[in-house]
């Protein structure tokens, strides 16, 4: 392990559930004071590296450090430090919100009613009604709650964004950047791309069980392939879009072009510029065409 | 923190335990209240026409006396068997079951230790099981003046303390299943396996002397051999009933701190 300390660091991570493979030797280092995005599609190990950290599961073999502690060693001692969402966060849904999150905080030795309240209006939680009255995304917010109330070290948040209508995702990154602004770390998973842009400063691409790579937000953004469709009042011709830089797979039909766009998009709103647009979409690539794009580029790589 | 967990658990159960409070109390007061009915004359010749297999078999002891009816009926069967679903009931819940739900995720990623968790909820149980116990003692009591029930607080209190004791060492048996495994199902199967092997193994000892030694092993034989409500506290048959709770609770605590959590 590295002299200095990393927020989580692991080494050769290997998990696997009976004879089933979860993780194949994750190596990751999160720095203190980060916002880490970890992204992967469903099934890619996410869930299981997260509690790991927590010491809910153990690992087969590798080596885990979180805040420099071994979770399977000083797991009461680091969990104080923690702040945790679960992935599919179930709590007694006969207790109101308020109980519960007194419950917890009760846990961990107390947590001022004022933080709880402050964080509950900025929701818009209601904690006086029952948990099984609440909708997933008021549930979520419960959750939210009980991981930031204690203002812990280390935020470790699997999938956080989960059932938020975009306002309180907004709210929830607001939180995050607070945390962050008052030097704690934020270790957050998602598969969703663009949330992880809008939160993270770094993202860790895991895919079936490994770390795929490591990029700043925006390296991650420039390499993020798009797919554009473009409506035009006329119909058009597909070499006009084929040579332009960073633009690929172009497809006409009629007077709509279909095209990807790996990179900037300038070139092809520049030349889109030049006719008549009625309706253009574009959508953010699904995490395997990333993968697929990091992959191909890779292999480019090692055959040069 | 420390009471944190199980003032919790047990503040969840309330209702649930009030429920079971209620019905064996009223189980209690209604067989004691029959008392009088059943020392008749009449109850007596047919008590005496029973084959004596069956008598030993139920644990029926001479029903004309207070406390051979008692230990007969409240702490012969409806109560031992009430408490013992009781406390397998709540022994699966407290880890497998909260387990299952997903509940015990949440309550792990916080500052406290599976060791410390288990044990916590081990004493919710035995906090329970002696609201029962206590409850049987009252009820009794309370109606054994106007049945003509010639007992003491004493003698139900001992007899009280053997079903606690036995409520202990099935739950215990349980809550270390559902420790060690996660399953709820096999928490509550195994619970009931080993709860009606003790109650077989103590009906057919007497009916042979080959069988004698099925009383050593049996846990139920452990509670009702000593006759409690006669004899007061038998030390060394609660003796045997709480030390099989400890290594029950000790054999999961291990196998609990090693595994795995379930989704």
């Amino acid at each position: 392990m590295t002299t200095t300390t990393a927020a989580i660091e692991t080494r050769g991570l290997v998990k696997s559930y009976g004879r089933t493979p979860a993780l194949l030797g994750l190596d990751m280092r999160v720095e203190t004071g980060e916002v880490y995005g970890f992204l992967g599609p469903n099934g890619a190990g996410k869930t299981t590296t997260i509690r790991i950290l927590l010491d809910l599961i153990r690992p087969t073999a590798g080596q885990v450090r979180v805040l420099g502690v071994d979770p399977a060693r000083d797991g009461v001692e680091l969990r104080r430090r923690i702040g945790y969402l679960p992935g599919d966060f179930v709590a007694d849904g006969r207790q109101t919100g308020r109980q519960l999150v007194e419950h917890l905080g009760y846990l961990r030795g107390g947590v001022p009613r004022q933080r709880v309240d402050e964080l509950a209006e900025r929701l818009a939680l209601d904690l006086s009604r029952p948990i099984k009255a609440l909708s997933r995304g008021n549930r979520q917010k419960v959750g939210l709650v009980q991981a930031f109330m204690h203002d812990p070290e280390l935020l470790v948040l699997d999938e956080p964004t989960t059932g938020l209508d975009p306002l309180m995702q907004q709210t929830f990154l607001e939180l995050v950047r607070e945390a962050t602004a008052a030097g704690r770390t934020v270790f957050m998973s998602s598969h969703v791309l663009s949330e992880v842009q809008r939160g993270a400063d770094r993202a860790g691409l895991v895919r079936a069980g490994e770390l795929v790579t490591v990029e700043s937000v925006e390296s991650l953004r420039e390499r993020a392939p798009r797919r554009v469709e473009a409506q035009l009042a006329t119909p058009l011709q597909a070499d006009e879009f084929a040579a332009l830089p960073d633009v690929r797979d172009v497809r006409v039909d009629g007077a709509v072009l279909h095209c990807r766009v790996d990179g900037s998009p300038d070139a092809l709103v520049k030349a889109l510029a030049r006719h008549t647009v009625l309706d253009l979409v574009v959508d953010e690539a699904d995490l395997e065409e990333i993968f697929l794009g990091y992959y191909s580029q890779k292999e480019h790589v090692d055959v040069a | 923190m420390s009471r944190e967990v199980w003032s919790q658990t047990l503040y969840q159960q309330r209702r649930a335990l009030l429920g079971w409070v209620l019905g064996i109390a009223g189980v209690s007061v209604m067989y004691a209240g029959f008392y009088p009915a059943v020392s008749a004359p009449e109850f007596t010749e047919a008590y005496a026409s029973m084959p004596s297999g069956v008598v030993e078999a139920f644990g029926m002891q001479d029903l004309t006396t207070a406390a051979g009816y008692l230990g007969s009926t409240v702490y012969g069967i409806l109560g031992p068997v009430l408490v013992m679903v009781f406390a397998i009931g709540w022994g699966a819940r407290f880890i497998a079951g909260d387990e299952q739900s997903g509940v015990l995720d949440l309550l792990l990623a916080h500052p406290v230790s599976r060791p410390s968790v288990l044990l916590q909820r081990t004493l919710t149980l035995v906090l329970g099981l002696l609201a029962l116990g206590i409850t049987v003692v009252v009820a009794v009591f309370l109606v054994s003046g106007p049945a003509d029930l010639d007992l003491g607080v004493g003698q139900l209190a001992a007899a009280s303390l053997h079903l606690v004791a036995l409520g202990l060492a099935m739950g215990a048996v349980t809550l270390a299943i559902g420790a060690a495994t996660g399953s709820k199902a096999a928490a509550i199967g195994g619970g009931a396996v080993v709860a009606v092997l003790s109650w077989m193994a103590n009906a057919l000892a007497p009916q042979a002397e080959a069988l004698s030694w099925l009383t050593d092993v049996s846990p139920f034989a452990w509670y009702a051999q000593g006759q409690p409500l006669v004899s007061g506290v038998q030390w060394g048959d609660v003796g045997l009933l709480v030390g099989l709770a400890a290594v029950a609770v000790a054999v999961g605590l291990a196998l609990f701190r090693r595994r795995d959590l379930m989704v």
